[in-house]
C-alpha cells in the first residue's frame, strides 16, 4: 500500500523535522481511514489537526503575511505566490469530504506521493494554500486563493474538497509537466525559514531547491508576458509562449523602422523649427505651471513665423488664449495639468483626434476637461476651415 | 501600467526635440539618413522618458557606440547621458558565472538521465528549446545579453510595453502631420 512509501519519503526527506513526520503518519492515517471508511476513527482526525494547528499556526501566519507584504507585482503573481507558498503541511483530509474524495486508487496513490495539499478551511493551513500548479490549467482552482489569509480565521472544511478533486484530476492529467510543477515553494529569500517536503522521488538539496525557487519566479514572469502580448493566454509551454513574446517584439520594432521611414518620407515638409523656441526653453511649462499669471507669459513664447506651416499654428494660439480665460477661474491643480499638456501640445498637433487624445487622458480627473475639450474642438472647426 | 499620457507626453517632447538636433527636417540629408536620424531620436527619446531600466542603458549604449550619434545624445540627453549609460561591470561577470553553472547542471541532468524515466527527458529537451528562445530574445532586448533569464523576462515586458507606446505616438505623429500637410 501506499501509505509506508510515503512515510519513507518524509522520513528521508524531513529527517530534521521531526513534527512532519508526524504529521505525515497522521496523513496516512487519514488516507487509510477514508479508504477503509469501517475502520475509520472518527477522533483521530480532528485533533491531528488540532495538534498541528498548533505546532505550525504560526509560522504559516508570518509565512504568508511576509509573502504578502513582499508586495507582488500584479494580482496574478501574488495569486501564484500564495499558491506556490511553502505549503509545508500534509494533506488534512476533512472528515466530511470523504464523498468527494475520488475513491479510484490511483488517484489515492498521487494523493500519497503529494507532499502538499490545499487544506482549505483547516485553520491551520487556511492561508490558502494550494498545490502551486502554475499552469493555467489550474488557474480556476487558484481564484479563491487570495482570500486566503482572510479565511484563516474560518474552520469550515466545505471547500477543500471541489480543490482536491481538481487537483488529484489534473495531476493524473499533467504528467509531462511534472519537472515544471513546483508542488512545494522554496521562496525563501522572504521568509525566516521555510518548510519543505519534496515530491516523492525528487531530492531536496539544495540544487532542486533553487531549481524549483527559479522555476516559480520564471512561470510567474511567464503569466505577466502571456497577458500582454495579445492572443497569448491560451498558449500553454513555455516554448510556444516565448515564440509569440518574441514575434510581438520584433514585430513591433519593425513598426518602429517602418514608421521612422515614413516620417522621414514626409518630414522634411514639416518645419519643425517654430518649434524650437518651445522645444529649447524647457522652463516654458513650467512658466505656465506657476499659476494664473504664467498664463499671460505663454503666448509670446509662441512663433511668429510667416511659413504656411507656422501659421496654422498661429491659429492655435489664438483660440488657446482664448480658452485660457475661464480656467482662471479655477481650481489651481486641474490649471495646471491642462495647461502643462496643452503648451506642450496645442502648437504641434491641431489634429483634432490627436489634441483630444492628449487633452483627455491626462485631465481625466478633472470636470473642466469636458467643457475645454468641446471649445477646443469648436475652435479648432474655425481653424480648419480657413 | 505606465502607458500613461504624461509617458507618451515627454516621449514626444524628446523626440520633437532629438528631430531639431539631428536636423531630421532639413533637406541636406538623404532619405536613409533622415530615417536613422529619426529613428535615433525615437529610440533615445524612448530610453529617456522610460527612466533608468537595463533595456533603456542597453539602448543608450548601443546607440552611444556610433560616434556620430553620441554628441547628439548627449546634447538630447544632457544630464541623464551619464545615468542612463550603461556601466559595463556588470557585463563581464554573468558569463563567467554562467559558464560553471551551466556545466554544474549538464553533470546533474547527466547523473539524473542514468537512472530516470522519460519524462526527465522531455524536460531536458522543453529546456532546450526554451533556450534557444531566450538567447533569440536575448539578442531583441537591448542590452539583454547580461541579463539572467528572470530580468530578462522583466525587462522584455517593460521594453514591449515602452515600444507599443513609441509605435503609438509616432503614428499619431505621422497622421498629425499628414493631416496638416493636406490641409494646406
Amino acid at each position: 500500500m501506499e501509505p509506508p512509501r510515503s512515510s519513507g519519503v518524509g522520513i528521508d526527506n524531513s529527517g530534521e523535522y521531526s513534527p512532519e513526520i508526524a504529521e505525515t503518519l497522521r496523513f496516512e492515517e487519514e488516507i487509510q481511514s477514508l479508504i477503509h471508511p469501517s475502520s475509520f476513527d472518527g477522533s483521530a482526525a480532528p485533533t491531528g489537526g488540532g495538534s498541528f494547528t498548533a505546532l505550525l499556526g504560526l509560522p504559516a501566519n508570518q509565512a504568508v503575511e511576509l509573502l504578502h507584504d513582499s508586495g507582488a507585482r500584479e494580482p496574478l503573481a501574488s495569486r501564484i505566490r500564495v499558491g506556490g507558498h511553502p505549503v509545508h503541511r500534509p494533506f488534512h483530509l476533512p472528515l466530511d469530504c470523504s464523498s468527494a474524495f475520488p475513491s479510484n486508487a490511483t488517484l489515492v496513490d498521487r494523493a500519497a506521493r503529494f507532499s502538499v495539499f490545499a487544506a482549505e478551511g483547516s485553520p491551520a493551513s487556511s492561508s490558502g494554500r494550494l498545490k502551486a500548479e502554475p499552469q493555467d490549467s489550474d488557474s480556476p482552482p487558484l481564484d479563491p486563493i487570495p482570500t486566503g489569509p482572510a479565511k484563516r480565521k474560518d474552520t469550515g472544511r466545505s471547500k477543500c474538497d471541489v480543490r482536491l478533486s481538481l487537483s488529484f484530476k489534473s495531476q493524473a492529467k499533467a504528467t509531462a509537466k511534472k519537472s515544471k510543477n513546483a508542488e512545494e515553494n522554496t521562496d525563501g529569500d522572504k521568509l525566516p525559514y521555510v518548510h519543505v517536503r519534496a515530491r516523492r522521488g525528487q531530492a531536496t538539496d539544495n540544487h532542486s531547491l533553487a531549481e524549483r525557487a527559479r522555476r516559480e519566479k520564471i512561470n510567474v514572469r511567464m503569466k505577466l508576458l502571456q497577458e500582454l502580448v495579445p492572443g497569448c493566454s491560451k498558449i500553454t509551454g513555455t516554448a510556444l509562449v516565448l515564440d509569440e513574446i518574441i514575434n510581438h517584439v520584433q514585430t513591433l520594432q519593425r513598426q518602429v523602422e517602418f514608421l521612422s521611414m515614413r516620417l522621414a518620407a514626409v518630414n522634411p515638409r514639416i518645419d519643425f523649427s517654430s518649434l524650437d523656441s518651445y522645444l529649447s526653453a524647457e522652463c516654458g511649462p513650467v512658466t505656465v505651471r506657476n499659476g494664473p499669471g504664467g498664463v499671460v507669459v505663454d503666448p509670446s513664447l509662441w512663433p511668429t513665423d510667416a511659413t504656411a506651416e507656422a501659421t496654422r499654428r498661429l491659429l492655435v494660439p489664438q483660440f488657446w488664449h482664448i480658452d485660457l480665460v475661464p480656467p482662471q477661474l479655477q481650481p489651481q491643480q486641474s490649471l495646471t495639468t491642462w495647461e502643462r499638456d496643452g503648451a506642450a501640445h496645442s502648437q504641434l498637433l491641431p489634429n483634432p483626434t490627436t489634441s483630444l487624445f492628449l487633452y483627455d487622458p491626462a485631465n481625466s480627473g478633472n470636470a473642466n476637461v469636458p467643457h475645454l475639450t468641446a471649445k477646443l474642438k469648436t475652435a479648432e472647426d474655425r481653424a480648419l476651415n480657413l | 501600467m505606465q502607458l500613461t499620457s504624461s509617458f507618451k507626453l515627454v516621449f514626444l517632447k524628446q523626440m520633437l526635440r532629438g528631430f531639431l538636433l539631428s536636423d531630421a527636417s532639413s533637406n541636406s540629408m538623404s532619405f536613409h539618413e533622415r530615417k536613422n536620424a529619426i529613428k535615433l531620436s525615437a529610440d533615445a527619446a524612448i530610453a529617456f522618458a522610460r527612466g533608468r531600466t537595463r533595456w533603456s542603458q542597453g539602448l543608450i549604449t548601443n546607440l552611444s557606440k556610433n560616434e556620430k550619434n553620441k554628441e547628439i545624445l548627449k546634447s538630447l540627453l544632457g544630464r541623464e547621458y551619464d545615468n542612463l549609460r550603461k556601466p559595463c561591470g556588470n557585463s563581464l561577470k554573468i558569463p563567467r558565472s554562467k559558464k560553471i553553472l551551466r556545466r554544474c547542471l549538464r553533470m546533474c541532468s547527466r547523473r539524473k538521465k542514468a537512472g530516470r524515466a522519460q519524462h526527465i527527458c522531455k524536460s531536458i529537451l522543453a529546456k532546450a528549446l526554451a533556450k534557444k528562445r531566450i538567447q533569440v530574445l536575448k539578442k531583441l532586448v537591448p542590452g539583454g545579453e547580461s541579463m539572467d533569464g528572470f530580468s530578462l523576462l522583466d525587462e522584455t515586458l517593460d521594453y514591449a510595453m515602452s515600444l507599443k507606446a513609441q509605435v503609438d505616438v509616432m503614428r499619431r505623429l505621422l497622421k498629425t502631420s499628414k493631416a496638416s500637410l493636406n490641409i494646406k
